[in-house]
């Protein structure tokens, strides 16, 4: 049942250490043909998954396909566990929370959007937006809205077009076109070097933390894991630029100004600047200006 | 060959014996910034950025500006060199308004409430079933009564679409917010001289009198008046003389900077015409002809307001009144300039007509360097338009405040709550009252919690302001990037149309809200049955824009909406000469303003079929279209009888006095030894509660202090940052202090802007106080570079709701506060508001209305009205 709802083919019939690459290479250049496009199917059945987790508010055909037994069981054995707000709430009860736990996290002010543009850059439809639309559109695919019309840097759509370009090359392999899979394998490292790979992992482990419900947590944690698994199997070595950028200590900085004194729209006078107690790292602009660097530019 | 030995030395010889023919070579490549922009490049590519011209509106100047857009992304605003009020600049606000088009706070979707109101629950709706609940909820209340649909707007510069959509609904109840805004300046205006602002001709008068505006900062219109006033000091002289109880930025640029105890401005001006009537400075001729007063009813009436008297109301000495009097009076031109400092008080509407009277009785209005009006285009509107609701509404036009014709949106929540007029569906545009208006969250959030009295409350909004985080459905807005507008704004001396167009495709699913209020309707009326969707015929927001510009004399010619496109305004009136900073015509000179626009000649196609009446009058139709002086028919000004009103007849009808006079406020009088006055101001960089979420903006301004003068500080054992509590009648807070002297002893003040509870993750400063917890953006990575940790206190809590009777205006300069240092179980930032306190506090505003029983005791000169009974006013019509 999971196989047929994530699309998933048995990779455990492929013989174990064929489809398991060393760094820089992909499962392409060990397995056979068959082999890499039975991985390659199943691996776009996972990134479909997670696309239809983060893309939009889930469906009930979804949910009913992640709920049947079988495929919680499998889920179970790749270690997501879900709590009883997803196991044993009504359908039409769990559709409506998880309509309201979507919004909260992704959709409304306050919240946490899934896209690249935000999380790299604080604004939406920044470059990530322009760059990836550029990509889709170069790979001969156009963002149509679903329910609701999204960003081409959305997580969901993201996800979506590396799924895209795995059924693709599975294609390829099949009608014997390897040069074709090549070029797409390419794509994908491409892909996830300039955009996925460097903001999911960070932003799965906000999510996971972040989530009220129990599906959204899983599913984060599974978007992590996933990744980090991605990352390796594709050979690649990527910064995680969500969460790993540093916050810059006040006591790192070197300022004209005291950044704890009120900005009122008044002129410091000399009577009031000894009423505040400067930090050690702060340099009034007088001073500044009687050091040998700045005072040379007088 | 030997090359030349060239060490510093000699270097430094040569460059300076050859001066000359360095400036003599030929000069290629320009430093950008020289330049007259209207271009802009791609730093990486070179390649030209896409120029799109628009009016800003990041506040409510209308400058015109340029958004350079590169893949269909705005990377830079700044001024458009065509716009002639403006001249190519654009002030901060305007450089960072891109920002509020990528704020990862914005709502990009219909959004439908889930949990408690306020709780912060919500559903991601499709627009098609947020209209059809919309629709619902509409279609029952239709069915009651169409005036239990409310609208209020803040910043509405849809030109017109608001009113169309409410008058298509057939419910009278719209409700603005310029109670809180400037209505007590516009009505002392406008039954004197027609319009509601003047236009002062800074840049050529001689002597300025700016009574309580910080032009050079903030208040209409700050840049291209401000450019005006810098012209006027550099290159012609002039002298700037402000009255303000705080030293603003415009006081510090000014040649004196008077404090004035807060509220008696209006006393100074009457003391000063007093001196100039006495003295025999005024221009007789002027008042005779163009008043409808003498010079010595003027005279008689002036006697009671000497100097002394206004001196011991206001602290200004005497001889300061006297000498400022005589060098306003005699140095011409001179032009006057006020805003909230006279206007918002309790008698708000008496000081703004005392204020402009001193241009008027020194003939100074209209004249080069003088006194101007304003300019401005209309245009048309798209045909057929709904007619006026049948019925009146109470909330639109209270009847207490007959002359209040700005309204008073400030008292609403209370005449809700005392049933004066039922609600059903309650829709706010672009207005956010639980931040802006007196009591904020104690009354607007107690209003909008309450759903007996607001059964149900629609934002149209991009933004998670205070009052759309109360709201049960949320309709994503478009901000003023992506969004058609017409516009044309008094803001120089030559008036303009201009247009805002969308420089890139809105973000989400936001619709601007002439198509959010076009599938409102189409939902209502789908198949026009209710005649209602003929009032809706337009395709798209352009479609809507040709409507209005396709056919306007002299654009239509230019082009219409394709000149608007592409130039963002019309006329051009010429070009804007780097150098100078002025626009100029073909020889180089700078162009020319018109002036004495009230003595342009009627034409004989005008006068065919008018009548002359006694008092001069023209009239035609039925309607006054001039005045008849010195055996000229001129177009006067625009009055009914067209001509000035020192003398407003209605006024006294309802027993207020009709000519200049002054009310001193009568809690300031029995104020004791340890109360003092809070004020409030704005920086430079915000505006009422829109900006604080604009990460450039709110670098720049973060927190507020409150200013407290240095011996009344000094009193207290108060240090600038220091906590200090701060009590009025409805509540107290706590703030930190900055000392200085830049205030009136009597007076604190804090600027707003700050201390927002909502808005976003930026103006809330959430990341902060709750790092890596689960709510608003404490992980986002880009605010690690938000180093502030102040969002400041914001001070409407506290301030209690105070009427004009006039004019409807808020009093916002008349709150008492006591001050104190905060004590041990007092915090940073505690802000409580009671709506109690507040209820009582607009009881008694009641009483000074004209209905109330304070309103003779006020008006001792009125004695012989004969009373509210006598007067036959327009009920508005409740539910």
């Amino acid at each position: 049942m999971l196989k047929a709802a994530l699309k998933i083919d048995d990779i455990e019939e492929i013989p174990a250490g064929t489809h398991r690459a060393g760094a820089g290479e992909t499962a392409a250049v060990l397995a056979s043909p068959a082999e890499t496009a039975a991985d390659w199917r199943a691996r776009a059945g996972v990134y479909r998954l997670l696309s239809g987790a983060f893309v939009e508010e889930p469906a009930g055909e979804f949910i009913d396909a992640l709920r049947s037994p079988a495929t919680l069981a499998e889920l179970a054995e790749a270690g997501l566990r879900f709590d009883a707000d997803f196991l044993a709430t009504p359908r039409d009860r769990l559709l409506e929370q998880l309509a309201i736990e979507y919004t909260t996290q992704f959709a409304s002010s306050g919240g946490f959007p899934p896209v690249e543009s935000v999380r790299l850059t604080g604004r939406y439809k920044q470059q990530p937006n322009f760059d990836t639309m550029q990509t889709y559109k170069r790979l001969g695919f156009v963002l149509r809205p679903g329910r609701f019309e999204v960003f081409a840097d959305q997580l969901g759509i993201e996800l979506m077009f590396v799924a895209e370009l795995l059924e693709r090359g599975a294609l390829a392999l099949e009608q014997g076109d390897a040069a074709a899979q090549r070029r797409l394998d390419k794509e994908i490292k491409r892909f996830w070097s300039q955009h996925l790979g460097r903001w999911v992992r960070g932003y799965s482990r906000l999510i996971e933390r972040t989530a009220e419900h129990s599906f959204y947590r899983e599913m984060a944690r599974f978007l992590g894991g996933f990744a980090a698994e991605e990352i390796e199997a594709l050979g690649l070595r990527i910064e995680d630029a969500d969460q790993a950028r540093l916050e810059v200590p006040k006591s790192d900085l070197r300022v004209e100004f005291n950044p704890n004194e009120p900005v009122c729209n008044g002129c410091m006078t000399d009577a009031l600047s000894t009423t505040l107690a400067a930090p050690d790292n702060v340099r009034r602009l007088e001073e500044m200006r009687g050091l040998g660097t700045l005072g040379d530019l007088r | 060959m030997e090359m030349p030995k060239v060490t510093r030395r000699t270097f430094l010889k040569v460059s300076a014996t050859t001066g000359a023919a360095a400036a003599a070579a030929p000069r290629l490549l320009n430093a950008m910034e020289q330049q007259l922009g209207g271009k802009d490049f791609g730093p990486v590519t070179g390649a030209e950025r896409k120029a799109i011209p628009i009016n800003c509106h990041v506040c409510n100047i209308q400058d015109g500006a340029i958004a350079y857009v590169e893949n269909d992304r705005v990377v830079k605003l700044e001024g458009n060199p065509e716009h002639v009020s403006t001249r190519g600049r654009l002030c901060a606000k305007g450089n960072a308004g891109m920002w509020y088009s990528y704020d990862p706070d914005r709502i990009l979707y219909p959004l439908k409430r889930v949990g408690a109101r306020g709780e912060g629950k919500w559903k991601r709706i499709t627009w098609d079933e947020a209209l059809t609940e919309l629709a619902g909820k509409l279609d029952a209340a239709l069915k009651e009564d169409p005036n239990t649909i409310m609208m209020k707007y803040g910043r509405n510069r849809s030109g017109g679409v608001i009113d169309r959509f409410m008058q298509t609904l057939g419910s009278a109840t719209v409700v603005n917010h310029t109670s809180v805004c400037e209505s007590s300046k516009k009505i002392g205006m406008e039954p004197t001289w027609g319009p509601d602002i003047e236009t002062p001709d800074f840049a050529n008068a001689k002597y300025v009198l700016n009574f309580g505006s910080n032009i050079l900062e903030a208040a209409y219109f700050h840049n291209p008046l401000s450019q005006r006033v810098t012209e006027g000091r550099v290159d012609n002289n002039m002298k700037i003389v402000t009255f303000d109880v705080r030293l603003s930025n415009t006081a510090g640029f000014s040649d004196e900077w008077i404090p004035v105890h807060p509220a008696t401005d209006g006393a100074v001006a009457l003391a000063m015409g007093h001196v100039i009537l006495r003295e025999d400075l005024q221009d007789s001729d002027f008042i005779e002809t163009w008043t409808n007063v003498t010079v010595k009813e003027l005279k008689e009436h002036y006697k009671q307001f000497t100097p002394e008297w206004a001196s011991k109301i206001s602290g200004v000495p005497v001889e300061t009144i006297e000498r400022i009097a005589r060098e306003f009076a005699t140095a011409k031109p001179a032009t006057l300039f006020t805003y909230r400092g006279p206007a918002k008080h309790m008698y708000g509407s008496y000081n703004e007509r005392s204020c402009m009277m001193l241009p008027i009785m020194t003939g100074n209005v209209e004249k080069k360097g003088g006194y101007c009006l304003p300019r401005g285009m209309g245009w048309p509107q798209p045909s057929p338009a709904p007619g006026k609701p049948k019925k009146d509404s109470y909330l639109s036009h209270p009847p207490d405040y007959p002359l209040a014709g700005h309204k008073v949106s400030h008292l609403v929540p209370f005449w809700i709550a005392d049933g004066k007029q039922k609600i059903n569906v309650y829709i706010s545009y672009q207005d956010n009252p639980v931040y802006t208006n007196p009591g904020s969250q104690a009354v607007w959030g107690k209003l909008f919690k309450d759903e007996k009295l607001i059964p149900y409350y629609v934002s149209m909004s991009p933004f998670m302001g205070e009052e759309t985080a109360l709201a049960d459905l949320i309709l994503p807005d478009c901000p003023y990037l992506e969004r058609w507008e017409p516009e044309s704004m008094p803001n120089s001396l030559w008036p303009w149309l201009g247009i805002r167009q969308p420089v890139h495709k809105s973000l989400g699913e936001s619709r601007e809200n002439r198509i959010m209020m076009r599938d409102i309707i189409w939902k209502l009326d789908p198949t026009g049955s209710r005649g209602m969707k003929q009032f809706w015929a337009f395709k798209d927001g352009e479609d809507y824009m040709r409507q209005h510009f396709d056919n306007v004399p002299g654009l239509k010619e230019a082009g219409g909406l394709d000149f608007l496109k592409k130039h963002g305004v019309w006329p051009i009136y010429g070009k804007l000469d780097p150098k100078t900073g002025k626009v100029t015509d073909k020889t180089g000179r700078e162009i020319k303003a018109e002036y004495n626009m009230y003595k342009k000649e009627l034409s004989d196609a005008d006068m065919a079929g008018a009548a002359v009446g006694k008092d001069g009058v023209i009239s035609k139709n039925g309607k006054a279209i001039g005045v008849k002086r010195n055996g000229k028919n001129y177009v006067g000004f625009p009055t009914g009888n067209r001509i000035i009103n020192v003398r407003v007849d209605k006024w006294a009808e309802y027993g207020f006095n009709p000519m200049p006079t002054f009310k001193r406020i009568p809690w300031h009088e029995t104020m004791k030894e340890d109360e003092l006055i809070l004020v409030t101001f704005k920086l430079n960089v915000m505006k009422q509660s829109r900006t604080a979420a604009v990460k450039w903006l709110a670098e720049i301004a973060h927190s507020n202090p409150m200013w407290i003068g240095t011996s009344t500080a000094a009193r207290m054992g108060i240090k600038t940052g220091d906590l200090v509590r701060v009590e009025s009648r409805a509540g107290h807070l706590v703030t930190k202090a900055y000392v200085t002297e830049g205030i009136h002893p009597r007076t604190v003040a804090i600027p707003t802007g700050f201390g927002h509870w909502e808005y976003g993750r930026l103006a809330t400063l959430k990341l902060k106080e709750k790092k890596s917890d689960a709510s608003h953006g404490a992980d986002d990575p880009d605010l690690n570079n938000v180093w502030w940790d102040d969002k400041g206190v914001h001070p409407n809590n506290i301030i209690p709701v105070v009427a004009d009777p006039i004019g409807g205006s808020q009093g916002w300069f008349d709150t008492v506060v006591k001050v104190t240092k905060a004590g041990p179980d007092d915090k940073y930032g505690d802000s409580q508001g009671d709506w109690q306190k507040h209820y009582d506090a607009y009881k008694e505003t009641m009483r000074y209305a004209y209905t109330g029983d304070l309103h003779r005791k006020m008006h001792p000169e009125m004695a012989s009205w004969a009373g509210p009974d006598s007067v036959k006013h327009k009920e508005g019509g409740g539910h």
